[in-house]
């Protein structure tokens, strides 16, 4: 949030403010096997490591350890390429070096014990065999059968050597077939753990009724390894479709609802099939562990006007409540952002009477194309209210009713308001037959008014709606 | 290879045995056939819990003594079906077939050793002086060990002394792993080669799709060619190594029953209940097939606030060199047989096949098969977003027949799609695929488009019928394939939309930067 407030305080400020902290630049841990690092980043959490290592390859076939990669590699989507390289076959091998396992392995072997004498610290070397390893380690010292410390007291155990195929770390082998020597492979694969959002600082003006948006990426690194120096892109987009055949239907999770109207313009950013990249300037190092915030929207003065929305669920009396205060923008390239948007959040600031920026709510947003018109829900308005009364219900016939609802709005601001008054639960048969100002049926579930309020002020809308039941 | 005759030591109380035992410990040559885990589909590998299997030809060489003797089969997979072990290729045959699960462990040696004599150590924390004392096992293994000194009767490690105790040998019967072993007879000293056929658990295998799309040659709006490449993805997660394996893998869904109860190993650590008790034994008690610990994901790290500002870059273009090829280049490549309703494919050179280890080889190399670029979504769940403006999925779709490039069997697997950028191939969706033969259609949603929307709005209902709206903007600087599913009854059956296996189905393409709307009325049930 530092950045955001210095950002906002400063007003015009695109250039580095802060210092690079020197602190976060250096790679922990020294030396490491990574070559040249390019890191693609989605917005899903995956991402696309492709990590171009200079190679000494002999001629004709071999095997290539690749350390120092990702720590929650997705094995199965190795892929390394490099001019004259053939693949043979990859292995990833995870048995990992335990005592247990150092134990496991060596039954049938023979050890070396050393006993200390708990009084005198003395030490006593005893040759030995693992005759088992079965919840307790079965030996064979001299002509005798014992486990291995079963009194408690301390015996260390000396193993000659460590077995093969044991590892410190799951290790990635490739074999493979090349002319032979100084070889660019490029090694790529997906990694979970390193993920992008995006949140926008947006800056509303009443008085000019504009706003200024600035777009930062806020980079995650979960995935247990660093990533130095590298040429870091991210993807706008979810790159999962999550299965094969019949999966089209409606997404589960449901629309932000900030999409009025969605729009039709492609702007210039570069482009990988339906998705947007955005390519940092710069080489960056990605520690494990860290947020990394990066800018890439910083829009001055879009215009912008602040609404009142009010839904109305079901023909009912309420008590008073609250409209939601509404941010409405486009993003087209005339008169708006410019720009199509990632998915992220929105956070909605406005200056106090001091002149400094205090918070005034957030939404999420979904991917917008360019060219949208936005609707951003900040939070409830504490003085216009609506509130909405059943005042007849008749029975008309046997299976048709009318409902006469009156909706009051109360102003308490010194300026008029206009709320945009939507009452659903139509189920399309529903009809109005009588309403004292003229409304738009937007679909068969729901009506919409526009009603102005005055400036510390009340207004009166009623309707008479004709239903089933 | 080595085949041990040992010469078993016994311990000294237990009758002499007339048999001898010869101990087998690794073949010679094995072939591995791999099955995948039945009802997985299309879902990716448990690689620390493989739920397929495998069947395991190995051959040994075994020198075999005149009269009876055991042989005992080492090395071999420890997920092993012990009921699905034939041996072939020994002189008089297998008179008997034995999997013995007792195992040599603290337990087993109490059980082994009850009413009988040890030898019992005990040390003086202070002086560092221990005292060896005879002691008979009067109770035991289960719920501690009671012992009979010259003192009288007493439970061990109840004291709070270190106490360990001596056994004179190791029990004939009891061994370190989970072993096949089986009796046969011979006539005369004879060296044999032994086949040992197996079924055993903890193997799976999947295909792992690289497809590369690239624009069509045509310049058809949608028309892509895609470059398909995939691995066969093996998994083993056993602790036992195959060196030098003929490796297989087997696509299909052989039938497979229940297996009926198993013995199950018996031994382990002594649990002792005493009273007062403090014991624990670092060494896990294994049964016998994977019970390790998964390798250790990163710990999930604490957002780092304090390096929310480290660094404020503007993104702005930069051009990266980077790899030009999506898909590797394979210089071996599985065949792939027919076996009976099967699809065999075969890794033509031998490959070690790792414990606990993950393997892959190519499988299939076929580049410039057909696909279409189609934008879709099936209008099914109404009211739910009536109105929003909501992305629809991005379809790849072809056909598994030659003309079309491809028209060859496709295993289940996950399938990465990349596309070209000017960063070279990228990552730029996923899916899945079930098993496709040759002939069906392909389709693979990879992601969904944030530039190409829909929207479906219920215009207006009447008791007879619904009205929908569906509004479709593409925000692509290029005309897109749209096709929207309506799982429904149209009313007056219209013309512009064409039923696609039962379902109308409306296809249209939408201009570079255009719209296009669609309406439909539904036809609903009087009642």
């Amino acid at each position: 949030m530092r950045a955001a407030w210095l950002l906002l305080a400063g007003g015009a400020l695109a250039a580095p403010i802060l210092a690079q902290d020197a602190t976060s630049v250096a790679v922990p841990g020294g030396a490491t096997a990574q070559g040249d690092v390019a890191v693609t980043i989605y917005q899903n959490g995956q991402s696309l490591i492709q990590d171009t290592r200079r190679l000494t390859i002999p001629a004709g076939r071999s095997k290539q350890e690749f350390p120092d990669v990702s720590a929650q590699i997705r094995a199965e989507t190795v892929t390394l390429t490099g001019p004259g390289i053939g693949i043979v076959e990859q292995n990833f091998d995870y048995d990992l070096l335990t005592p247990a396992k150092l134990m496991e392995k060596a039954v049938g072997q023979n050890v070396t014990l050393i006993r200390t004498n708990p009084a005198t610290g003395a030490e006593v070397r005893v040759p030995a065999k693992v005759l088992a390893a079965n919840g307790g380690v079965v030996l064979q010292v001299g002509n005798t059968i014992e486990v291995l410390r079963d009194d408690g007291l301390p015996v260390r155990v000396i193993f000659d050597k460590v077995p093969p195929n044991l590892r410190a770390r799951p290790t990635l082998s490739v074999t493979l077939e090349a002319k032979g020597g100084v070889t660019p492979t490029t090694l790529t694969y997906l990694t979970p753990g390193l993920g992008w959002n995006s949140d926008y600082v947006t800056l509303f003006d009443d008085a000019k009724q504009t706003i200024d948006v600035q777009g930062w990426v806020t980079l995650t690194n979960n995935t247990g390894t660093d990533y130095s120096n590298a040429n870091v892109l991210l993807v706008a987009g979810n790159p999962n479709g999550g299965g094969g055949r019949r999966n089209y239907t409606t997404p589960w999770n449901p629309s932000t609802g900030t999409i009025d109207q969605p729009g039709t313009e492609s702007s210039n950013r570069e482009r990988l099939g339906d998705y947007y990249l955005y390519p940092l300037a710069e080489r960056t190092t990605i520690a494990n562990a860290q947020q990394k915030q990066v800018s890439f929207l910083d829009v001055k003065a879009a215009p912008a006007r602040k609404a009142y929305e009010f839904n109305n669920g079901w023909l009912a009396t309420n008590d008073a409540a609250s409209a939601s205060s509404v941010l409405k923008f486009s993003t087209s390239r005339s008169g708006g952002l410019g720009d199509q948007l990632p998915a992220g959040t929105m956070r909605v600031y406005m200056r106090d009477k001091r002149g400094d920026p205090q918070f005034i709510g957030e939404s999420m947003i979904e991917a917008t194309p360019m060219g949208s018109a936005m609707s951003i829900r900040t939070g409830d308005a504490f003085d216009v209210k609506v509130k909405t009364v059943v005042e007849e219900r008749n029975r008309i016939s046997s299976s048709r009713w009318q409902t006469k609802m009156r909706y009051e709005f109360t102003n308490a601001r010194n300026e008029p308001v206009t709320v945009d008054l939507g009452q659903e639960g139509l189920w399309g048969d529903v009809a109005i037959i009588a309403q004292s100002q003229e409304g738009k049926r937007v679909s068969a579930d729901r009506v919409e008014w526009s009603v102005a309020v005055p400036a510390n002020g009340k207004a009166t809308l009623t309707a008479t709606f004709d239903s089933r039941y | 290879m080595r085949a041990l005759l040992a010469l078993v030591w016994i311990y000294a109380a237990t009758p002499v045995a007339a048999q001898s035992i010869i101990v087998s410990d690794a073949p010679e040559s094995v072939s591995l056939t791999v099955y995948r885990a039945q009802d997985r589909g299309d879902r990716p590998i448990d690689p620390n819990w493989p739920r397929g299997y495998a069947l395991i030809t190995e051959t040994r060489t075994i020198s075999i003594p005149a009269g009876e003797s055991v042989i005992r089969f080492e090395g071999v997979a420890e997920g092993m079906f012990p009921e699905s072990a034939i041996v072939t290729g020994l002189p008089q045959g297998v008179r008997e077939k034995n999997r013995d699960a007792r195992l040599l462990s603290p337990s087993g040696l109490v059980d082994a050793f009850l009413k009988r004599e040890v030898t019992l150590l005990r040390t003086n924390r202070a002086t560092g002086v221990t005292r060896e004392q005879k002691a008979i096992i009067t109770a035991g293994p289960h719920g501690g060990v009671i012992l009979q000194t010259a003192e009288g009767y007493e439970a061990l490690r109840c004291t709070g002394l270190p106490e360990r105790m001596q056994f004179g040998g190791v029990p004939q019967n009891l061994s370190a792993k989970p072993t096949l072993s089986v009796i046969t007879q011979s006539n005369e000293a004879t060296t044999a080669k032994l086949t040992l056929t197996y079924m055993a658990s903890g193997f799976d295998w999947q295909a792992n799709y690289v497809a590369h799309a690239k624009p069509g040659d045509d310049k058809a709006i949608g028309k892509n060619k895609i470059d398909l490449f995939a691995w066969l993805t093996l998994a083993n997660g056993g602790n036992q190594s195959f060196q030098n394996a003929n490796m297989m893998a087997i696509a299909g869904e052989p039938n497979r029953e229940r297996r009926p109860e198993q013995a199950r190993p018996v031994g382990g650590g002594l649990s002792l209940a005493c009273w007062p008790q403090q014991r624990t034994h670092q060494v896990p008690f294994n049964p016998g097939f994977i019970v390790d610990i998964p390798p250790p994901p990163a710990p999930p790290a604490p957002v780092a606030m304090a390096a929310y500002a480290d660094e404020n870059i503007v993104v702005t273009g930069q051009r990266m060199a980077r790899a030009e090829m999506a898909a590797p280049v394979a210089v071996m490549v599985a065949d792939q047989e027919d076996l009976g309703d099967l699809k065999l494919y075969r890794v033509p050179e031998p490959v070690t096949v790792n414990a606990k280890g993950q393997k892959q080889v190519a499988m299939i190399v076929k580049p410039g098969a057909a696909f279409d670029r189609i934008y879709k979504v099936r209008v099914d769940e109404y009211g739910r977003n009536d109105g929003a403006s909501m992305p629809m999925s991005i379809l790849f779709r072809g056909s598994n027949r030659k003309e079309k490039g491809l028209g060859l069997p496709m295993p289940s697997g996950q399938v990465m799609l990349f596309e070209d950028s000017n960063y070279g191939p990228l990552l730029a969706g996923q899916s899945t695929l079930s098993d496709r033969a040759v002939g069906d259609e392909i389709e693979m949603i990879v992601g969904r488009s944030s530039d190409v929307r829909y929207a479906v709005t219920r215009m207006s209902e009447t008791v007879e019928k619904q009205r929908f709206k569906v509004d479709i903007t593409n925000a692509r600087s290029e005309p897109v394939n749209v096709e929207v599913e309506i799982p429904f009854e149209l009313r007056g059956k219209p013309k512009h939309i064409a039923k696609v296996d039962g379902i109308p189905t409306w296809k249209a393409t939408i201009a570079a930067n255009g719209e296009a709307t669609l309406y439909y009325e539904l036809e609903l049930e009087k009642n």
